[in-house]
């Protein structure tokens, strides 16, 4: 990789100050599972790192309920967060089944929830794709079966984030601190489609770091995430969902369903979101739900089967959230 | 996690006009280190060589590296542990796999300055002397290795495992070392070594079997020493 | 113990007429035993031979002593690095080395395409080597390499089979962009089809697979004046040396190649690459050792790869179950200019008539290179997946329909017996016809396959072994143990020669000092390796009983054996003395017994089967295999422990190939867009099912190499256990979700079965 200063950041507020306003100039890094592959392959290439693993590592309860989830707390910290685990199961579940043990001993809840676009066109050096600058979406006519089925153009990324999705769904905030001050952004607001920000995925500035994830009180929401992944030990997920669902016995009050791997941002179902709300839950309404999730989804010319698999990951996240038996 | 300061070892005005005149960035340098610290500013090392400090299975190594180098290729290449191993410098196959801080990291994806003040394990911690750690005895005693390339990642995953969790389920073991691959395909073998691993403590694999050893008292040869020299015959 | 070669050795020297001088008395040279005369003891008599021995190198694999090219640091070594073309197709028309050279740290910088040549200047395939760098440290190589500016003339390329085969596609390739088909036939092809009762007819295909060793591609060169070293990741110190010398355009006998460990080929690492020839030029020019080994991208891009398959068949069956006839149009690709040749059907079951036309077609790819039983693994899969489609048009059972097509039973053709000892193990009896009727989207299915290789010895193989007077043996023999377990098999049959415990003997390989040995490829090694060591084991024993025998007063050494660690009268195990004591009877030279090759110790020919049991959730297309067995010969097995282990090995390797292993080339520009181990999967620990091995033992029968077979028929034992499960069928590999979906739906749609 190219050759980098590095920046030791005691605390937030080193780290903002020696941030930049010069997108890709100046980098945070925390666990390094992203960054480091996407300088090897001299599609990042900073002059400068500016360590984040000294930002809050804390997961606190917060006084209304909630949970406040520090950006360097490693996934493995928050997998095994039995608290955490019991309120919020689809966070902590997709946390637990991110990558592998070693990448959740590193990786940090705010690099996920920050990382780049996995892929191939965008990681290769040898594709100037539009995300990087150049003139073409190489997925559009080319290898595209892991591409978006939903709101992609011009560029067709699916975000690759695990964490991203479940906060979403479970109606989180983040915390962002920059040289001017701190300021909350909804998660549902964060992530950015590629017509509004092509060059990256999300609302952060250059010299703005995601500081915490704050979760409100779950409020008896039921919720889940269920991930659909082909090659068992070590994969990306071919589409997943999260689920939470506010019930009264079987009724279901409300409901927010989330799908991850299928669009530039996580993508959240209206449609679905109708289809629940003042049922009665079974596994007909699940389908029914699962069905208007994907209606309306744009599959590109190899990825068609993820329509089927994203329908099959709403339908059971939504079962599994109300407690009904999923396969594994 | 404490940040370099002026008294920590590696830090030095030669290292900080090293950083000045390293061309490139010199980013928050331009202030006076003292002046820099008052601002809430903290000093940048590199882009070129700085000192840093590893404590590698129990020594302390003083290595001057780039920032830019992986603990990985400082271990394998500046200090010669080359136990473990560079496949994919990607995070995608565990071959690097060693422990900090007691728990299991690709080296591939950890800067080496980033690894200052912590407790670096790698598999050649495990043996004592000649005497196999249970768990290496268990890959050999199970054949859970071929070529071996992949081994040493293994051994300090399945390590890590058992520290944590004597007595893992089937589940729970697949779990934790569903961050290695293998292309020779040792999977079977390798689960099973970490399922049947002894807690009985370290024995002395090179002297071999019970049997063994009286075979050689007959013969009046003395245990062979394995590997050592192989290439002179 | 060859009853001529000892009368011999016990003659005295001849007698000359007294007036002429008298040589000095010189003992008689050591006379090699004639042919055919070393055996393999009887099965009963056996210390060794047969059991489970754990590998010798595992404590030092385990421990991370042992050391690995990619390990080894030479005093005063540099790092090289490559520039590798971007482009698949493209003219180098300059090169300009001067940034690189500049650079601080860089210590020698080579151009590797010839602008002013065109042979030279052109690149067929991303990846090719257009340049390289030598410096202090790897990351100022790599800074070096960004540095080289080549002016490249971008060239129409193709992409994909279909491109390629296109009249009207740019000529990319001289002599054409496809290769005159080539034709087959035996029988009458009209006659079988027109006695069919069914008749399948469909487009099958298999994917291209990279290697993936764990270990890429490279070496250490050091020159010594004219004399290189060089450490090298390969399967074959020999051949290594020989390209190698020949590339340099130096005497072979100034080449010497090291390979104490290496970490993977799979048929990749067979002989001198390039990166051990750039890397020898490098060390020559900046006067210094120079390590040059591949990263995880180049390895996938130009080390080779297993090429795909296709094949429109046409299949016809009797109303019998007789098989009558299969006309097969194939094609593949192997990348730039390389064949792709696979045999239909595939020769175990026994169709009346058959032809196959197949055709070559090249692209701008990484060409292929041998990869474990190159061939069989498609040939299989498209093979057995008509067996079951045939099967099933004459509601039969599919073992049933093998069952009455094999050739007659023969000790290479075991496949009735096998298939039935695998069909109780995994309870064939309990599987149900095409298309899992049981409720809910997990469906179960189990499916079968056959395989058959070779794995002969290579009468050209050498050994030499060394009886020192302390008692200590070594035998050299220059073969390499690429994880096999070689140097173990070594150490075994030495072990057992001598009479001595395994730990007691050194097995000496992997460095062209040692007398040659054939490379580790085509399953050759265990055949050959150990047959040699037998013969040169059994030499020099006959000349340590040539020793011993008259201090025993013994007057025929052939009557004695060594066995347990003494040399005693066959007959009479009291009697004699300890290897040791023997030893010291050799005198100050230790006895040093080369050999040359013996007939009889080695066979050729395996059968084996394997069948499989997968789960497929139909609502997400996911297939997770739950068990293989597998039932496999390779002759006499010499160590039971390793030999199982490559059967696993071979099997999960399989099943990658099955499910998630491909090389996927962007079809616009043909650039591989998953050159690395988070796209290119390779199957971990979670996706491991229950593997049953039984290895059938053949213990008279000659050692056989064992390194493919069982590789080949997973893939298609997976690709029926599919099929059986969701009542659809896939005719393509890897069995992805995306295929398993497209393949429920063309069913519900109007078939595929």
């Amino acid at each position: 990789m190219k050759a980098f200063a590095y920046v030791n950041a005691a605390n937030e507020k080193e780290a903002v100050a020696a941030l930049g306003t010069e997108r890709g100039a100046v980098m945070p890094i925390a666990g390094g599972m992203d960054l480091l592959g996407l300088m090897k392959d001299y599609i990042a290439q900073p002059d400068r790192l500016v360590n984040v693993k000294n930002l809050d590592r804390t997961i606190r309860k917060s006084s209304d309920g909630g949970l406040r989830i520090g950006a360097a707390v490693t996934l493995g910290e928050l997998a095994s967060h039995a608290d955490a685990a019991k309120l919020y199961p689809a966070l902590v579940h997709a946390a637990a089944e991110v990558g592998t043990p070693q990448i959740r001993n590193a990786g940090t809840v705010g690099g996920n929830l920050n990382q780049r676009p996995r892929c191939w066109y965008f990681r290769n050096e040898e594709f100037n794709c539009l995300k990087k600058g150049g003139s073409r979406c190489f997925a559009v006519d080319g290898e595209n079966e892991f591409h978006a089925i939903f709101g992609g153009g011009p560029c067709h990324i699916v975000h690759p984030s695990s964490l991203a999705v479940p906060a979403i769904a479970l109606d989180a905030k983040f915390r962002i601190v920059g040289p001017t001050g701190e300021r909350e952004v909804a998660a549902a607001d964060y992530y950015q489609t590629p017509d509004r920000n092509l060059l990256g995925e999300t609302v952060l500035a250059p010299n703005e770091l995601l500081t915490h994830v704050i979760l409100p009180a779950p409020g008896g929401a039921r919720n889940a995430t269920y991930e659909i992944r082909f090659k068992q030990s070590h994969d990306w997920p071919l589409a997943f969902a999260s689920v939470a669902l506010s019930m009264n016995g079987q009724a279901i009050r409300g409901a927010r369903v989330v799908m991850g791997a299928v669009a530039p941002v996580p993508w959240r179902s209206a449609a679905a979101e109708a289809a629940l709300t003042g049922k009665q839950m079974s596994e007909q309404v699940a389908m029914a739900a699962a069905d208007a999730a994907v209606t309306g989804a744009k599959p590109m010319t190899q990825n068609a089967y993820k329509v089927q698999i994203a329908r099959t990951a709403v339908k059971r996240a939504i079962m599994k959230a109300a407690g009904l038996t999923v396969p594994v | 996690m404490p940040s370099k300061r002026k008294d920590e070892p590696g830090f030095s005005r030669r290292t900080f006009l090293k950083t000045v005149g390293a061309g490139g960035v010199a980013v928050g340098v331009i202030v006076p280190a003292d002046v820099a610290e008052a601002q809430g500013t903290a000093r940048a090392l590199g882009p070129g060589p700085v000192p840093v400090q590893l404590n590698v299975n129990g020594r302390a190594h003083k290595l001057e590296v780039e920032p830019r180098v992986t603990l990985l290729d400082a271990l394998r290449t500046r200090l010669d542990i080359t136990g473990v191993k560079r496949v994919c410098d990607r995070g995608a196959c565990g071959a690097c796999t060693m422990m900090m801080d007691g728990k299991t990291i690709y080296s591939c994806s950890t800067l080496a300055i980033e690894a200052q003040g912590k407790t670096i394990r790698t598999v050649e911690s495990l043996t004592q002397g000649t005497v196999l750690h249970p768990v290496q005895q268990a890959f050999c005693d199970r054949d859970g290795l071929m070529c071996g390339f992949c081994t040493p990642g293994f051994v300090m995953a399945t390590v890590a495992l058992l520290e944590q969790n004597p007595k893992p389920t089937a589940e729970q073991a697949r779990k934790a070392l569903d961050g290695n691959i293998c292309r020779c395909g040792t999977y079977v073998r390798v689960l099973e070594a970490a399922l049947n691993t002894s807690a009985r403590g370290p024995r002395a694999a090179l002297e071999g079997s019970a049997e063994g050893a009286a075979a050689r008292e007959r013969a009046g040869v003395g245990p062979r020493e394995q590997g050592k020299d192989a290439r002179r015959g | 113990m060859p009853a001529v070669a000892k009368q011999q050795q016990q003659q005295p020297p001849a007698q000359t007429p007294p007036a002429q001088p008298q040589p000095p008395a010189q003992a008689a040279p050591p006379q090699f035993p004639a042919a055919t005369t070393a055996r393999w003891p009887a099965p009963a008599d056996r210390a060794h031979i047969g059991k489970s021995i754990k590998r010798l190198d595992g404590p030092d694999k385990a421990t991370g002593r042992a050391k690995y090219t990619y390990d080894i640091i030479r005093p005063g070594m540099l790092y090289a690095r490559l520039l590798d073309s971007p482009h698949p197709s493209a003219r180098v028309r300059s090169i300009d080395l001067s940034a690189a050279e500049k650079l601080p740290g860089v210590r020698a910088a080579i151009a590797l395409k010839g602008p002013d040549n065109p042979a030279t200047s052109k690149v067929m395939y991303q990846g090719e080597e257009v340049a390289a760098v030598a410096a202090i440290s790897e990351e100022v190589a790599q800074d070096a390499i960004r540095l080289i500016k080549v002016d490249y003339e971008v060239l129409p390329h193709l992409a994909t089979v279909e491109q390629s085969m296109r009249p009207e596609a740019p000529l990319v390739f001289e002599k054409g962009n496809t290769r005159e088909p080539t034709l087959q036939q035996d029988g009458d092809l009209e006659a079988g089809f027109k006695a069919a009762a069914h008749i399948v007819e469909g487009l099958y295909s298999t994917q291209v697979q990279t290697h993936t060793s764990l270990e890429t591609h490279g070496g250490i060169c050091e020159w010594n004046g004219e004399n290189l070293t060089a450490w090298v990741s390969t399967q074959a110190v020999h051949a290594t040396r020989e390209g190698t010398a020949r590339a340099l355009n130096i005497p072979q006998t100034n080449v010497r190649v090291i390979t104490d460990y290496m970490g993977g080929g799979f048929g990749s690492k067979l002989g001198g690459d390039v990166q051990v020839v750039i890397c020898a030029r490098l060390a020559k020019l900046a006067n210094a050792p120079v390590k040059l080994l591949l990263d995880r991208k180049e390895e996938h891009l130009v080390t080779g790869n297993r090429p795909s398959a296709f094949a429109k068949i046409r299949a016809a069956v009797d109303a019998n179950g007789k098989l009558l006839a299969i006309d097969a149009e194939t094609w593949g690709t192997g990348g730039a200019g390389q064949g792709s040749n696979f045999p239909v059907p595939y020769q175990v079951y026994v169709f009346s008539s058959r032809r196959q036309r197949h055709k070559d077609v090249y692209i701008n790819a990484g060409p292929q290179r041998a990869f474990r039983a190159p061939g069989h693994p498609q040939s299989c899969f498209v093979t057995e997946i008509v067996m079951d489609e045939l099967a099933d048009r004459l509601r039969l059972d599919p073992l049933e329909l093998r069952l009455r097509n094999l050739p007659p039973e023969a000790e290479n053709a075991q496949w009735e017996r096998y298939f039935k000892m695998g069909a109780e193990q995994i309870g064939w009896s309990k599987r149900h016809p095409t298309g899992d009727s049981v409720t809910g989207p997990i469906k179960r299915g189990m499916g079968c396959a056959a395989n058959r290789w070779g794995g002969s010895g290579t009468n050209r193989s050498r050994a030499a072994c060394q009886i020192h007077p302390d008692g200590g043996v070594v035998m050299q023999v220059g073969t390499q143990d690429i994880g096999t377990g070689t140097r173990t098999l070594v150490a075994i049959v030495t072990a057992e020669t001598m009479g001595l415990p395994i730990e007691s003997v050194r097995a000496a390989i992997g460095d062209t000092n040692y007398p040659w040995a054939p490379g580790s490829g085509g399953s050759v090694t265990a055949p050959s390796v150990t047959s040699i060591v037998r013969v040169a084991g059994d030499a020099a024993l006959q000349q340590l009983f040539a020793k011993v025998a008259p201090a025993l007063k013994v007057a025929d050494p052939s009557t004695l054996v060594a066995r347990d660690g003494r040399v005693h009268v066959a007959s009479d195990p009291k009697t004699g003395m300890t290897w040791k004591e023997a030893c010291k009877l050799i005198g100050t030279d230790p006895i040093d017994a080369p050999a040359t090759w013996q007939t009889g110790l080695s066979a050729t020919g395996t059968s084996g089967v394997q069948f499989a049991d997968v789960e497929v959730d139909i609502e997400t297309g996911v297939t997770r295999v739950k068990r293989i067995v597998c039932v496999q010969d390779c002759g006499m097995i010499v160590d039971k422990l390793t030999a199982e282990s490559q059967c696993y090995g071979g099997i999960i390797m399989g099943l990658g190939f099955a499910l998630f292993e491909n090389r996927i080339l962007d079809r616009n520009t043909a650039q591989m867009v998953n050159p690395n181990m988070e796209w290119y999967l390779v199957p971990g620990m979670s996706d491991i099912p229950q593997i049953d091995v039984t290895l059938v033992d053949q213990p008279t029968r000659g050692v056989i190499g064992l390194g493919e077979p069982p590789v080949i028929s997973t893939a298609a034992a997976v690709g029926n256990a599919v099929a059986n499960a969701i009542g659809a069928r896939v005719r393509t590999l890897p069995l992805t979700p995306a295929a398993v979906l497209s393949a429920l739906e063309r069913e519900r749609a109007g078939g595929t079965l």
